[in-house]
């Protein structure tokens, strides 16, 4: 591994009641990259990114160590709100409240306590930047967040996840209820956030995997078949299951 | 027989079924407000009703009605939110839950009569309420709670699992998510749920018999004091219903004009609960316009 990891995950072992859906599952994710899951349905990757920021606490049972900043974040004393603050998650569909985009964007900013109008109003406009809709959107921000196209919803919903200011960016299957043009904008949008983000994401699409991802993790029913530079996965995969998974799919 | 023809015949006989209930609520209704309509005057509204003579009007048994829906919303939907929020957001799927639920079912196919006299036991005598308002309410709130529980619960559900989870995942505690997202998303159905378990209250006889009592003495609507025992607010007094007023009136009514009484009391009843419902519906739509705005 060349870059130091943001996030490691060591002998991860999840179960739904008496199922163990994952495997002992060790991976390190590298700071300022994207890492992408992918894998057939039922192989576990979306339970395993659910994992990372405690999103399963009441559904499923974590076994293992999730170091983040040398702390194992998988331990009950943890205190998971500050988990994820700073371990953001974006999801399969568009997700805005019910209220204007303004409000959308600082929502867990003003839940922390932040009141002066200066910083809230520059946390906007830099978060919907980062995001790439703030020159869509910046006419409008006082609208409902319900006016916007289901991409620049899910833009909307990235942009309010960074203004939290989070380390690491989860993400899963962020474009699969968006037509092929929003999906494009935000694979884009991933690539420019890599500078300040680490970025983890699930996705059933391959092709988005090998465009967007520096590396790639192939899981199959809940084990780490292979993890490597997404280049090698998808051209040299030392797997024949690997192998197999990426030619059936491609065909 | 050919598809196309067993679906006109299903057809119609579905239409032949919705309109039959149609027909039978709008023959009822307008049976009754031909024979009570012409009673209700401003006087019949305003003045207070007689034992003996003829000419009473039902404007404390009105009064009372209305009074007591707002004393058993005070208790039940406190109750029945709390009840639906642990119900909806924090109950795990295992017996218990299970058993709760079931005990909520049956509680809500209790008989009335049953629980006024439930009521009338416990609250009126064990407790020291007599008859009362208060006594009345509690009574009310125990037949009120299931099919109001069930109803916020609905309502809560209504709000898609995303929005909880996209709160927690902003790092929102579940308490601020029900609180900060599900609740003020929740809230038209929650209003429209109270408001029509109001028009049911409203209609309620057999369980305030015993509770609220069958007699209305004079009430000073001038006395502001709730401890007062003439004030209309005092809810420690005996208060005959608008409903319980029709049974009274029919069953022993010593007026002479005791059908013309019941006639126009029950068209003020109906027309009372349909204002309800046209409340539940208008301020459901208002809510829900606002918040999609």
């Amino acid at each position: 591994m060349t870059t130091d990891p943001a996030l490691q995950i060591q002998n991860l072992t999840i179960s739904y009641g008496e199922k163990e859906v994952v495997h002992d599952v060790s991976m390190k994710f590298p700071a300022n990259q994207i890492t992408a899951l992918i894998g057939a349905s039922g192989s576990g990757k979306s339970t395993v990114l659910r994992s990372l920021n405690r999103m399963n606490d009441d559904l499923a049972t974590v076994d293992g160590q999730i170091l983040f900043e040398g702390l194992n974040i998988n331990q009950p004393d943890v205190n998971v709100y500050q988990v994820r603050q700073r371990i953001g998650m974006v999801f399969q569909q568009p997700t805005p409240f019910p209220l204007s985009i303004y409000e959308n964007v600082i929502y867990g900013l003003r839940l922390a306590g932040e009141k002066d109008k200066r910083v809230l109003d520059q946390r906007v406009e830099e978060s919907l930047k980062q995001a790439a809709l703030w020159d869509e959107v910046k006419d409008q921000l006082k609208e409902s967040a319900f006016a916007l196209s289901g991409g620049q919803q899910q833009r909307l919903c990235i942009a309010r996840t960074l203004a939290v200011r989070p380390e690491i960016i989860l993400m899963d299957e962020p474009t699969s209820a968006l037509d092929p043009l929003s999906t494009s904008q935000i694979e884009a949008t991933m690539v420019d956030l890599k500078k300040d983000f680490t970025m983890i994401i699930v996705t059933h699409n391959m092709q988005q995997a090998s465009r967007s991802a520096d590396w790639t993790a192939y899981l199959d029913q809940g084990r780490l078949v292979e993890f490597d530079r997404t280049a090698q996965i998808f051209m040299n995969p030392q797997q024949q299951q690997t192998a197999d998974y990426l030619s059936g799919k491609f065909g | 027989m050919k598809p196309e023809k067993v679906d006109r015949l299903a057809t119609y006989l579905i239409l032949a079924g919705a309109s039959l209930v149609g027909i039978i609520v709008l023959l009822l209704l307008g049976y009754l407000l031909v024979t009570g309509l012409p009673h209700v005057s401003w006087h019949f509204l305003t003045s207070s009703s007689e034992s003996f003579r003829s000419g009473g009007g039902i404007r404390d048994q009105l009064f009372n009605s209305l009074y007591l829906v707002v004393l058993t919303l005070l208790v039940s939907v406190p109750l029945a939110l709390i009840a639906a929020i642990y119900l909806s957001e924090y109950a795990p799927t295992n017996r218990w839950t299970e058993l709760l639920r079931l005990a909520i079912e049956v509680l809500s196919s209790l008989p009335s009569v049953v629980v006024g006299l439930f009521g009338y036991l416990v609250f009126v005598l064990q407790w020291g309420f007599d008859f009362s308002l208060l006594a009345g309410a509690f009574a009310l709130t125990i037949l009120n709670l299931p099919l109001l529980t069930r109803s916020i619960e609905d309502a809560l559900h209504q709000v898609p699992a995303l929005q909880r989870r996209a709160g927690l995942g902003l790092g929102m505690s579940k308490w601020r998510v029900t609180t900060k997202i599900v609740l003020p998303q929740a809230l038209s159905g929650i209003i429209t749920g109270a408001i029509l378990s109001a028009g049911r209250i409203f209609g309620e006889a057999a369980a305030l018999i015993y509770t609220a009592g069958q007699s209305a003495p004079a009430i000073d609507y001038q006395n502001w004091n709730p401890f007062s025992p003439t004030s209309f607010l005092n809810p420690m007094r005996p208060a005959e219903t608008l409903a319980v007023h029709i049974w009274k009136v029919n069953s022993e009514g010593l007026v002479p004009d005791a059908r013309a009484v019941s006639n126009g009391s029950v068209v003020v009843l109906i027309i009372t609960i349909l204002l309800f419902n046209l409340l539940a519906r208008l301020l459901g739509n208002l809510i829900q316009r606002r918040l999609a705005k």
